[in-house]
């Protein structure tokens, strides 16, 4: 049996998909600016990543190792990623405009999303997790990414009123504050659970 | 044409196309990956051997089960294993040779991904020339009343790799003594 | 052709700088020069190769699934270089990791795809990719230079010493995660106060 509180304090703490793993850079500064536009994004890749980590999961297992075909993983992974962010565009479009609305702009961005892709190699290739504990390592991973986003969102807004030098101004202060959050995180390393 | 059949034409040609892409870079691919798949196996098995003979200079290996059998001049030398285990940031892959009387021989990592600068040090000489001669009760960190010195500021990359050679040595000899019985 | 193309993609459209793109491999691998170089040629292999069979292709691709054709041909280049590189230079594979596959999805590709690629000859995407390639290049490199330097204490590259070792104490943490932000921050608002970017 597989360690499952272990595999979701490690995803959600200890290797934080941002601050210590580097994945999803992209969404993490370009999004943080405001912390409603955060968390909904947050929220629609923790959707996304585990609805992901489930169907690479049972692609993998039980379509690519029994064809001896694993280097097509890259591919295949990306293409069942596309394709369910694109499903479930349809879908929300469809059935709550509403919610469309408010994530509309981001779903295509969670294509291209490094996190997701890496969570899915990582559960499969790198880890060879269960069925379960990629599913755990998926959500874990997800609020992971929303703790990041939010953290950085709230330093951010509260940066807007200082007053910097102006070469500092703007992206480069936003990486100065991911400096600090990531030495902060830097405490949870070493943790054994 | 009504409007709907042209949607419809271009519709198809669209799945066409992809299908078309799909299934030449499948192809493409399906052909690199045998072109490379020998390569790699035999890029792994260098670093293997590499390793091998990094632990025992002059030694003929002879592979038996998931182990090697260090020969010199035909007689037998020592053991040698391949083995995988956690460390803290990933897998760390370490080859170990272990000698007829039960003592390490020598240790060496073949990969891992440790934090560089600091975990990495574990694969470095300085820390694993300490492994050598040291019997199974040696076998732990310093401050677990072992004999091994852990790198600074990594101590769990260093548990890690005094845990995997620990547990392989101990196997080993458990199954030597299976076999004089 | 138009020259132009090549060079706007170094300093003043920089990928990396200019443009906040393609951070990910940034700040991952850039512990040291040498996995930077490696990351450097396997990313200007998967952009201009990528690039220019969509320019050549682009009449034949419907508009409304450009998308996923693009993603298949830069996935699929990316395999390919990763199982190259796995059996040419397995140091380098176990360096680089998932950052290797993560190929596919840099939005500096897919980006330079739709923007430049499936509208332009593919002269001048030749030209494109290549220059964003060079940018690329000098962003990564630059940044591993700084962290090997201060958290190595030493630039050594394919076992040569570039710079040889200062101190026996280095600044370690510069290899870690907060070394990498902290990097690009300062770089970046020393480029802004030069008004290079």
């Amino acid at each position: 049996m597989e360690n499952l509180l272990g595999i979701a304090i490690g995803a959600i703490l200890i290797n934080n998909i941002v601050l210590t793993k580097f994945l999803g850079l992209c969404p993490f500064f370009g999004v943080s600016t405001r912390l409603k536009n955060a968390t909904t994004m947050g929220l629609a890749v923790t959707f996304v990543m585990t609805a992901s980590s489930i169907l690479t999961w049972l692609v993998y297992e039980y379509l690519l190792v029994p064809l001896h075909i694993q280097y097509m993983r890259i591919v295949v992974f990306i293409l069942v990623i596309a394709s369910f962010v694109q499903l479930t565009e349809m879908f929300i479009k469809a059935s709550s405009p509403t919610l469309h609305r408010s994530l509309g702009i981001y779903l295509p961005l969670i294509t291209t999303n490094c996190a997701i892709l890496g969570v899915t190699l990582m559960n499969t290739v790198v880890e060879g997790y269960s069925l379960i504990a990629a599913t755990v390592n998926g959500v874990a991973t997800g609020v992971g990414f929303i703790l990041a986003l939010v953290l950085m969102a709230g330093l951010r807004e509260r940066l807007e009123l200082a007053d910097p030098p102006q070469a500092f101004q703007g992206l480069p202060l936003a990486f100065i504050s991911a400096a600090l959050l990531a030495l902060a995180f830097q405490g949870f390393s070493g943790m054994i659970l | 044409m009504s409007k709907s059949s042209v949607l419809d034409v271009i519709k198809s040609k669209s799945v066409v196309v992809l299908t078309l892409i799909c299934l030449i870079t499948g192809g493409m691919l399906a052909v690199t990956y045998n072109l490379t798949r020998e390569r790699i196996a035999e890029a792994e098995q260098a670093e293997i051997n590499q390793a091998l003979s990094e632990i025992f200079p002059s030694a003929e290996f002879v592979e038996e089960n998931d182990y090697y059998m260090a020969l010199e001049n035909g007689e037998l030398i020592g053991y040698a294993m391949i083995v995988e285990g956690r460390g803290f940031g990933g897998k760390i892959k370490a080859a170990i040779g272990i000698r007829l009387d039960g003592t390490i021989q020598r240790v060496r990592v073949i990969s891992h991904s440790e934090t560089p600068g600091l975990g990495s040090k574990v694969a470095g000489d300085e820390f694993l020339a300490q492994f050598e001669g040291k019997t199974l009760e040696e076998l732990k960190l310093k401050k677990e009343g072992g004999e091994i010195d852990a790198v600074t500021g990594a101590t769990i990359s260093s548990r890690a790799v005094v845990d995997i050679v620990r547990e392989e040595l101990q196997k080993m000899m458990g199954r030597l003594a299976e076999a004089q019985e | 052709m138009k020259f132009q193309e090549f060079t706007k993609g170094i300093i003043k459209n920089n990928a990396v700088f200019a443009l906040a793109l393609g951070l990910c491999p940034t700040l991952a691998i850039t512990t040291s020069v040498e996995n930077a170089l490696g990351m450097s040629l396997a990313f200007a292999f998967v952009l201009i190769s990528s690039n220019l069979i969509i320019s050549a292709l682009k009449r034949f691709i419907p508009q409304e699934v450009r998308i996923p054709c693009f993603i298949v041909i830069i996935a699929s280049l990316v395999t390919a270089i990763d199982l190259f590189i796995h059996g040419y230079s397995p140091t380098l594979y176990e360096h680089l990791g998932i950052f290797l596959p993560l190929i596919v999805v840099n939005c500096i590709i897919l980006g330079r795809a739709e923007a430049f690629a499936s509208k332009h000859s593919v002269s001048d995407t030749f030209l494109d990719a290549a220059g964003v390639s060079v940018g690329f290049a000098l962003a990564i490199i630059s940044v591993s230079a700084i962290r090997e330097l201060l958290g190595s204490g030493t630039i050594v590259i394919f076992g040569h010493e570039v710079v040889p070792a200062f101190t026996s104490s280095p600044a370690v943490v510069m290899l870690l995660p907060p070394g990498a932000f902290l990097t690009i921050g300062i770089l970046l608002a020393l480029l802004k106060r030069a008004k290079v970017i």
